[in-house]
């Protein structure tokens, strides 16, 4: 009796979408949302592709393997990511550690001169290696930093307007995340200026469940100012590996751990 | 081959790399009012190409990872010529034609990378192989790495400044405009690497003393405080070559995102330093012994990161610093800061200061104490670098300022990544001193301008 018991709440819990009620308390919402979209899994590992296409329409490619670790969740996190494509950018490992307390700590490697460098932590809204993605829609924005208002929760989306505390920091005034009420995964993010106008947008393109966890497969940001934009697209995901703590180290950047990227 | 005819052949080069492509992208970003009719825009965005697949182009994500060969590389193009006149025979600073062949063979238990570049170089009038990695790459026990080969190494924290690194240098390329990958020389070398409760243990060993590619007058001339005069001896530079061995180690670790490390060095100084007698009865330059130890220091500090490094430099040959013919022994500090500023905008400034240790015997025993460099020799550098469409131009600013020699030195460049396969450079490495004995200021006359363009495959 008690095992059906626990039998039930595992299933109530590990299955929360079956009884999916609607929430509102928008940062309960807004921590899911950041649970689902970041720290799937203690750990995992992802192939990436990212084209970048600018207002002419001239195409850059990005082939890269993601390996993460959490700490803990909503927590710090390890990150690799090793680079493969194009071809003059091959062997360039960038490492970040981050920190929800403070700033993240960064290393680029470049293979052609031996050299591990440390990044400064810096702004978080650049471009990630020349994409229209952030650093920090890479590794996630720290919810701690806007102030969020439920607008609507209909047609299986939580729409939410946040707004910055900061100003200084970011180059809009406002976003409105659109997040499914059943998987949390925000469907489309968009970013507004000060005028109100539509400056730039994420959208997801496609999802899969993996090991339990519902995982973008398929992404875009356009910037909506001249059109040009980034696709970024995921195979080979996987999670709850076991990867151990010491690969994500000044190790891993000059002797790739292979075990984890094939 | 005529010079007239180099020079076809060089813009011939120029304007294939070109015509093979359309024309530049523009960046005509014109900010469109997005106020009236944002959803229909976006839209419209998505409508237009978002949906269709053939986005990706060849759709086929690059299957290097599942063979276990790969096979790189790249064809440059390099132009540079001096903006003075110069005493080296030739009148181009850089005029080259560069193929780089990159093979790498991965196995479960090994790694085995090979990288080579065949140059012409018009500026030698030569073909020349220059082999940059020749390796292979195994860990025989968990905790160690092992790296048996032509490789390039590099530690320390500084930026265009070596303290602990006493890994090869080229000089000639630096001062040319080459990429900076060529900075590093390589060396034949034995790397093991010993990992072990957070500590990294590096020891390097190259069997046989690999100098700098220092200036010998053949590119660059220079100042000879013998002849008091600049010089370009070329192959007439006689430099004795030792072939006993180097030992580089390093001991590493990091807490709370602090960086610490401690270095030590055997072997001999990486430029001809010394000079001496020879059986034959002539002067010739030779790599005085040196040792060395120092450690550093790499870690965050308001939203950028600080450095500092200290190195101590024992010449061991004249150790009292009363042979004048051989480098004294110095003290080298380093301290540096580096932030993005602004967003794109990265700056960095360093401070470093070379001490020499027997200061008072050296100024004792020379013959030309009036050109001998100050007891501090202080070194002020900034860079500035500015990415701007999609980090596909970028905008680089180096100075070197000497307030000590009032001299310094300036690399400034642009590059531009036109697409994955095609890139463009032009920069200049201008010298300028008060005296023309001077670190810099020796130099000035090898001030040039360079450009490159680049087809990466």
């Amino acid at each position: 009796m008690k095992n059906l018991f626990w039998g039930l709440s595992i299933l109530l819990l590990a299955s929360p979408s079956l009884f999916a009620e609607t929430l509102t308390d928008v940062n309960q919402i807004i921590q899911k949302s950041n649970l689902a979209s970041y720290y799937a899994g203690d750990d995992g590992r992802t192939q990436a592709r990212m084209i970048i296409v600018d207002s002419q329409g001239n195409k850059q490619m990005r082939q890269f393997t993601i390996l993460r670790k959490d700490k803990a969740d909503l927590g710090d996190q390890e990150m690799l990511v090793f680079f493969s494509r194009p071809s003059d950018v091959n062997g360039t490992v960038f490492r970040v550690t981050k920190k929800v307390n403070s700033d993240d700590d960064r290393w680029l490697y470049l293979p052609a001169l031996d050299l591990v460098k440390r990044i400064s932590a810096g702004d978080k809204r650049t471009s990630f290696v020349g994409a229209h993605f952030f650093y920090e829609d890479v590794s996630g924005r720290n919810p701690a930093e806007d102030n969020f208002t439920l607008i609507s929760s209909d047609n299986g989306l939580y729409t939410i307007k946040a707004i910055p505390k900061d100003l200084t920091t970011v180059e809009f005034s406002w976003y409105k995340a659109e997040i499914d009420t059943k998987t949390f995964i925000p469907m489309k993010v968009t970013y507004f200026n000060e005028k109100d106008e539509a400056i730039r947008q994420m959208q997801v393109l496609d999802t899969q469940v993996i090991d339990g966890y519902t995982t973008v497969m398929h992404s875009k940001i356009i910037d909506l100012t001249n059109d040009s934009f980034t696709e970024m697209q995921f195979r080979g995901v996987q999670y709850n590996l076991g990867i151990e703590d010491n690969i994500f180290s000044e190790r891993s950047l000059r002797t790739p751990p292979k075990q984890w990227l094939r | 081959m005529n010079i007239r005819f180099k020079h076809h052949l060089f813009i011939s080069l120029i304007i294939l790399i070109l015509s093979s492509q359309t024309t530049f992208a523009q960046e005509t970003v014109n900010k469109r009012d997005l106020s009236s009719d944002n959803e229909k825009k976006i839209k419209n965005t998505l409508t237009n190409d978002a949906w269709a697949d053939d986005v990706w182009g060849d759709d086929a994500w690059a299957e290097e990872q599942k063979s276990p060969w790969a096979l790189r590389g790249f064809i440059e193009v390099g132009y540079g010529t001096f903006t003075q006149d110069n005493i080296i025979d030739a009148t181009q600073s850089l005029s080259e034609l560069t193929t780089r062949f990159e093979v790498d063979y991965q196995h479960d238990s090994f790694d085995i990378a090979a990288k080579a570049d065949v140059r012409y170089d018009d500026v030698l009038n030569k073909t020349l192989w220059d082999t940059r990695e020749l390796n292979i790459a195994f860990s025989p026990l968990n905790n160690l790495d092992v790296k048996l080969g032509r490789q390039v190494l590099t530690w320390g924290t500084g930026d265009y400044l070596f303290l602990n690194d006493l890994f090869a240098k080229d000089w000639q390329s630096f001062f040319s405009g080459r990429d900076d990958e060529y900075l590093k020389a390589a060396s034949d070398s034995i790397r093991t690497t010993y990992y072990s409760h957070g500590i990294t243990f590096d020891l390097a060993w190259t069997p046989e003393f690999t100098s700098d590619k220092y200036l010998t007058g053949e590119r660059f001339s220079f100042y000879s405080p013998q002849a008091l005069q600049q010089v370009s001896p070329a192959s007439d530079f006689i430099v004795n070559k030792t072939n006993n061995p180097q030992w580089s180690a390093r001991l590493a670790t990091s807490n709370n995102g602090i960086e610490y490390a401690i270095y030590g060095y055997h072997g001999y100084w990486t430029t001809p330093v010394g000079s001496k007698i020879t059986p034959t009865g002539q002067m010739a330059a030779y790599f005085p012994k040196l040792n060395s130890w120092g450690a550093s220091v790499r870690m965050p500090l308001v939203s950028g990161i600080f450095n500092a490094e200290y190195a101590a430099y024992n010449s061991s040959e004249d150790y009292a610093g009363t042979n004048p013919f051989i480098a004294n022994s110095q003290h080298r500090i380093l301290l540096g800061y580096e932030s993005e500023v602004v967003k794109d905008l990265t700056t960095s400034v360093q401070y470093y200061v070379e001490k020499t240790r027997q200061y008072h015997n050296l100024i004792q025993s020379s013959s030309t104490p009036n050109l001998l460099v100050d007891e501090y020799r202080q070194l002020l550098t900034l860079r500035l670098t500015y990415m701007t469409m999609q980090q596909k131009l970028i905008y680089s600013f180096f100075s070197f300022y000497s307030p000590s020699d009032h001299d310094g030195y300036i690399k400034p460049s642009i590059t531009y990544r036109y697409s994955d396969q095609y890139r463009f450079s032009l920069g200049a490495n201008l010298f300028f001193g008060q005296e023309k004995y001077s670190f810099f200021g020796q130099h000035q006359t090898n001030s040039n301008l360079w450009l490159r363009a680049k087809l990466t495959f």
